[in-house]
């Protein structure tokens, strides 16, 4: 077959002289890309490209032409020299623009590192500058922020109602608070408790060995129930709480611990506890003494009518007379019964109570040998009438001015006062005595009927099982604080509202 | 020492006489003609992978989906089609005996087909033609370096007004 030689050889002209240009315009295009940023990799590899591509484009275009021109000018002898060594460089540049071209995706992914570095170094760098143009207001800052944060904390330290106090391991106290201080009876201000130790403060100092191993096992322990002792001797229960931190001064670990008093709200409970232990007996007793009243008032009629018809000399008439006394007996105890059991009457009349107490006392002077006893009165002259029944009420005094005086023996002090509490605005009566005290074992049953640690004959041990009939009876409390060899202290409540509740 | 000293022009006259005596090692290869276009096809072959794997790794880190290096990627497989073409072309020039190449005048050749395959001349014809290909592979090139400069450049232009 016969063809036309012009189009290859047009279009082998034409590209080759195509392919040179665009090479260089190719290359002129990376050397502006470089220009912008001489130290991105990718455009150098794309210079190499180009450069490859037009030593490339050269060799083989001017080949072709050089080829062409030759051949048509009848000079194949002078091509057949050029030719091995175009074909050659062709080759080869093949082979340079293959190399640098199979380099690109580790090209690539080094340049994403030098990227990544670069931005982080970037980002360093401005962080850096920033700091080193900003240092004084940044610390002058951070400064403040702690003061502020130091001073937070220490105002919950300071001013926290619950003890707050940092120990080492060994129990040695590393801090505390001034509600700390106070819970353990000290000054915060005159006081050192550092070095002082932990186990100092607690009643079964073998507790502080269990809490520690507690918090190591647990990094921290709860509401452990603790009984405390005060500097003076006083006992406190306590609620404690604890969680193991490190030391921001050496390497060891504290003990955070929080500690609420809950002597008060133990007390309470007790209290509590008590009442509701008084009602039902007093429910029992009440039960009991109206089952023998009507028999008691039976025996009563029928020795009083046995006795009209008797000689008063004869021995018959003695029996019955001590029948009568006997029974008599009985039935005040079944009244104090009734008292306790608030089953009784009353009679309520406005009175003030300071007229009552005086009364009280006149008739105790009058019937105890009362010479070496010095009683005090402290009254409140605000304390306006009220609302009271005056028998009971001063059979209530008057138990209790006889137990203060039975408690101081034959010289002592007794005080009598009166106050209004805040905000209740109740009538506090306090008869205060500085006798013997009462034993921590005793206390919770001095309210109970028939207790009584004095000797048989001496009390029925019903005096202040009636007080506090008659106390709840007119809405109010009775309560007594002792400690043993340093006094006691009953405090009545009344309400001082005219109208009392209807219970 | 002085032991090896007193050997020392024995062994040097044994040295000369077997450099003077000496046959020809032939311990060097000699290369012929088709060497050469063995090279230049593997050459190709060469370039033609080299493209391909930068298709693959233009696809592959999502650089396609960028107008300029999209172009990059036209060129590159305009490259890889004018490698199979000029190795096409080479292998029937120089390895097959099926067609003959006569140069008639200067505007005429005559390619002499022992097939009588038409189809084969034409396609030989055609395949001559091969800056159809490298050509557009080096414009798409071109192109594709050029949207890069402008990109970089709006790039630059942002970065300074911001």
């Amino acid at each position: 077959m016969i063809v036309s030689s012009i189009p290859i050889l047009f279009i082998d002209l034409v590209g080759s002289f195509l392919m040179i240009v665009l090479s260089f315009l190719s290359l002129q295009l990376v050397f502006k890309l470089r220009k912008q940023d001489r130290d991105n990799l990718i455009w150098t590899y794309l210079w190499w490209i180009c450069l490859a591509l037009s030593c490339f484009a050269v060799s083989r275009s001017a080949g072709h032409i050089l080829k062409d021109i030759l051949l048509m000018g009848g000079q194949k002898r002078i091509w057949g020299i050029i030719r091995p060594y175009s074909g050659a460089i062709n080759t080869t540049m093949f082979i340079v623009v293959g190399s640098v071209t199979l380099f690109f995706e580790r090209i690539w992914i080094i340049y994403q590192l030098i990227l990544k570095d670069r931005l982080a170094l970037q980002s360093a760098h401005k962080e850096l500058l920033f700091l080193n143009q900003n240092l004084e207001d940044l610390v002058e800052e951070r400064t403040n922020a702690l003061v502020a944060s130091e001073h937070k904390y220490r105002k919950i330290f300071e001013v926290s109602k619950d003890m707050i106090m940092v120990a080492a391991k060994d129990g040695t106290i590393v801090n505390l608070n001034p509600s700390g201080y106070n819970l353990l009876g000290m000054n915060s201000e005159d006081d050192q408790i550092e070095n002082r130790n932990v186990r100092d403060f607690l009643a079964d100092a073998g507790s502080w060995p269990r809490i520690v191993a507690s918090v190591e096992s647990e990094r921290s322990v709860e509401n452990v129930e603790l009984d405390l002792v005060t500097v003076d001797g006083t006992r406190r229960r306590i609620l404690l709480g604890g969680s193991m931190a490190d030391d921001v001064d050496n390497d060891e670990e504290i003990i955070h611990f929080l500690v609420k008093d809950i002597e008060k709200r133990k007390v309470m409970e007790e209290q509590l506890a008590q009442a509701d232990k008084l009602a039902s007996i007093g429910e029992l007793s009440s039960g009991v003494a109206h089952e023998i009243n009507n028999p008691l008032g039976v025996i009563l009629g029928y020795t009083q009518l046995l006795l009209r018809g008797e000689n008063s000399a004869s021995e018959r008439y003695s029996d019955l007379k001590t029948i009568e006394k006997h029974v008599r007996n009985c039935k005040a105890i079944v009244e104090d019964l009734l008292s306790f059991s608030r089953k009784s009457e009353t009679d309520k009349q406005m009175l003030d109570i300071h007229q009552v107490i005086d009364a009280v006392l006149i008739f105790v002077q009058h019937h105890s040998h009362i010479e070496h006893i010095t009683i005090e009165k402290d009254y409140n002259p605000t304390v306006h009438p009220l609302l009271i029944d005056e028998k009971k009420i001063k059979q209530v005094l008057i138990n209790l001015v006889v137990n203060a005086i039975h408690a101081v023996g034959e010289k002592g002090y007794i005080q009598i006062s009166t106050d209004l509490s805040e905000p209740t605005n109740e009538l506090l009566v306090k008869v205060k005595d500085d006798g013997h005290g009462i034993e921590p074992k005793y206390l919770k049953k001095i309210f109970d009927p028939f207790f009584t640690t004095k000797s048989t004959g001496e009390g029925t041990g019903l005096g202040l099982s009636v007080s506090y009939g008659i106390i709840k009876n007119h809405g109010g409390h009775i309560y007594v604080e002792s400690k043993p060899g340093a006094g006691t202290t009953f405090t009545v409540t009344l309400p001082t509202a005219l109208t009392l509740p209807e219970n | 020492m002085n032991r090896y000293v007193a050997k020392l022009p024995m062994l040097t006259g044994v040295s000369a006489g077997l450099l003077m005596f000496a046959d020809p090692a032939l311990a060097t290869q000699t290369h012929g003609q088709p060497e050469g276009l063995y090279v230049h096809q593997m050459a190709h072959i060469f370039f033609l992978i080299s493209m391909g794997s930068l298709d693959f790794w233009l696809r592959q880190r999502n650089l396609t989906e960028q107008r300029g290096w999209k172009y990059i990627q036209f060129s590159a497989v305009l490259f890889i089609l004018w490698n199979i073409d000029a190795a096409a072309v080479h292998f029937l020039d120089e390895h097959l005996d099926i067609l003959g190449i006569t140069k008639i005048d200067l505007w005429h050749i005559k390619i002499e087909n022992s097939q009588r395959h038409d189809s084969i001349t034409i396609l030989y014809y055609l395949m001559k033609l091969d800056h159809l290909l490298c050509v557009p592979a080096m414009f798409f090139l071109y192109f594709g370096l050029k949207t890069i400069l402008k990109t970089t450049d709006n790039a630059a232009g942002d970065k300074a007004q911001s």
